[in-house]
């Protein structure tokens, strides 16, 4: 199985325990990832459709030329790559005026997935499963899937929007608890944190009240994003309320990769800000 | 009491503005609410009000809509987009509205007091120029657009953890089809014009 491996601006920076952590994890499930050959941003939470969709496009086009899909590990550029794909597909006259942009022959063959999708549905629960070496009872996990990896349904695809199911699924395959919670689906806020940061922290903080009362010992996110929202900010969360939170969030990458049997440092546990280690040596880990 | 809308001030060319920004099903809408109690930010702030926004437009208020700090306050979550009966594509004709505000205000029509227009450009900026974000530049500028100096240097110690766990990088990388960039970028700037 291979794929071009999309990691997006976040993963080459602050979420760079979620590219080392994807890595690790793809090698020990034989998903071999090539690098997009000089990718691009795809435009993020900033861009207007005029400008990430020819951004987005351009990558599409270098990973036809690569004879590839794409993999993103980030829900944000999941969305603008798959939104780009879905409208230069559809439309024949739209992609010659975005290859007319790009300066280039995309002829809209690629199909762009998310890293999740493509564990969870292409390798299989089953293999991975097979392949869990280290169990990890204790770990109380609720599972948060934030927005774009679920919505708009139709450019997002591979889950139910409502109750989606796939990251329950693999954390439950980890030998993790997967607890129920009421914002599986809710938004994080991250759109709004550079704008209006007191109702960004407001929205996370609904999120984690929710992982709490269900009582989780840490939250699963699928995108750099939330995990700004959730653990990079959590600090930032406690003083505005006045209350210590200390609830680590890890990628899914990296709880599965302990799962696998990966090591903390190999899977960049060392790099979250919220310290996992306490919950880790909890379960005899580390 | 709150006034009249009187409809003699309205701009009834104004959706077909929206429509063309990328708003095209706007006028689908038959102001069920289900955007507005799908909506998040709604849930914090009762006056951000998806449904409302979106009633005004239909009604030609051009000038109450983009002068509005309102409207910049959509988080682009998408729950009002997947629950809409009607397909109106809601995040988009709100997105769409912004864009339009975002131009009026560059030409001069409107004054925008929100940050975001700036914070995007910034953004969009650092794409301009590398292809790529440049992280540290980013936060940077935003902390000093939204916070000031003191934000600037409020936020040194949480840029010091990122930096210290090998997070930050102190230079920029660029991406070698830069050529391809500038065009793109050009093109989008001709066309806005
Ligand atoms: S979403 Fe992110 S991080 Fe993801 S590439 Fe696009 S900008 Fe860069
Ligand atoms: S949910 Fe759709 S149809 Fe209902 S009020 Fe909102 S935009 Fe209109
Ligand atoms: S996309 Fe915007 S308007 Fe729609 S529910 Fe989310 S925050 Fe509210």
């Amino acid at each position: 199985m291979k794929f071009a491996y999309y990691p997006g601006c976040y993963l080459h920076g602050t979420a760079l325990e979620y590219d080392m952590s994807t890595r690790a994890v793809c090698r020990k499930l034989g998903i071999e990832l090539i690098e997009l050959d000089d990718w691009n941003c795809c435009g993020a939470v900033e861009a207007n459709n005029s400008l990430s969709i020819p951004l987005s496009a351009r990558n599409l086009a270098l990973a036809e030329r690569m004879g590839l899909n794409i993999v993103a590990p980030c829900s944000v550029c999941f969305h603008k790559l798959s939104k780009a794909n879905k409208m230069v597909k559809g439309d024949e006259k739209f992609r010659k005026k975005i290859n007319e942009m790009i300066d280039g022959q995309y002829q809209g063959g690629v199909e762009v997935r998310h890293l999740l999708d493509i564990i969870v549905n292409e390798v299989g629960l089953e293999r991975v499963s097979k392949d869990v070496k280290v169990p990890l009872e204790g770990v109380k996990a609720v599972p948060y899937y934030g927005c774009l990896i679920v919505r708009p349904s139709e450019i997002a695809k591979f889950d139910d929007p409502e109750d989606p199911q796939s990251l329950d699924d693999l954390i439950k395959a980890t030998g993790a608890e997967c607890l129920p919670y009421s914002h599986k689906v809710s938004c994080c806020g991250g759109g709004l944190l550079a704008n209006k940061e007191d109702f960004a922290l407001d929205m996370a903080k609904k999120i984690i009240d929710s992982a709490k009362r269900a009582g989780s010992n840490c939250i699963v996110v699928t995108c750099p994003l939330c995990h700004t929202m959730l653990d990079f900010q959590q600090s930032n969360i406690g003083s505005r309320y006045g209350i210590t939170i200390d609830l680590p969030v890890l990628y899914f990458t990296q709880l599965l990769g302990l799962a696998l049997g990966l090591g903390v440092k190999e899977l960049g546990l060392d790099k979250n800000i919220v310290s996992p280690m306490k919950l880790l040596e909890s379960i005899g880990i580390g | 009491m709150t006034e009249a809308i009187r409809l003699t001030d309205t701009d009834p060319r104004f959706v077909d503005e929206i429509k063309k920004a990328g708003g095209e099903n706007i006028l689908m809408c038959y102001q069920c609410g289900t955007c507005t109690s799908s909506c998040p930010v709604r849930e914090i702030d009762e006056r951000y009000d998806p449904l409302k926004i979106i009633r005004m437009a239909v009604l030609g208020m051009k000038k109450e809509v983009l002068s509005s700090d309102i409207i910049w306050l959509c988080s682009r979550c998408y729950a009002c987009y997947e629950h809409c009966p009607q397909s109106v594509g809601v995040t988009e004709v709100l997105h769409a509205i912004t864009n339009i505000a975002e131009k009026e205000g560059k030409e001069g029509n409107i004054r925008i007091k929100s940050l975001k227009p700036r914070l995007d450009g910034v953004f969009n900026d650092l794409i301009r120029k590398y292809g790529r974000l440049f992280e540290i530049k980013f936060f940077a500028h935003h902390a000093l657009l939204s916070k000031g100096v003191v934000g600037l240097l409020s936020s040194a110690p949480d840029g010091f953890v990122m930096f210290r766990k090998g997070k930050l990088r102190l230079l920029p990388h660029k991406i070698k089809g830069m050529k391809q960039i500038e065009r793109i970028f050009k093109i989008v700037g001709a066309n806005e014009k």
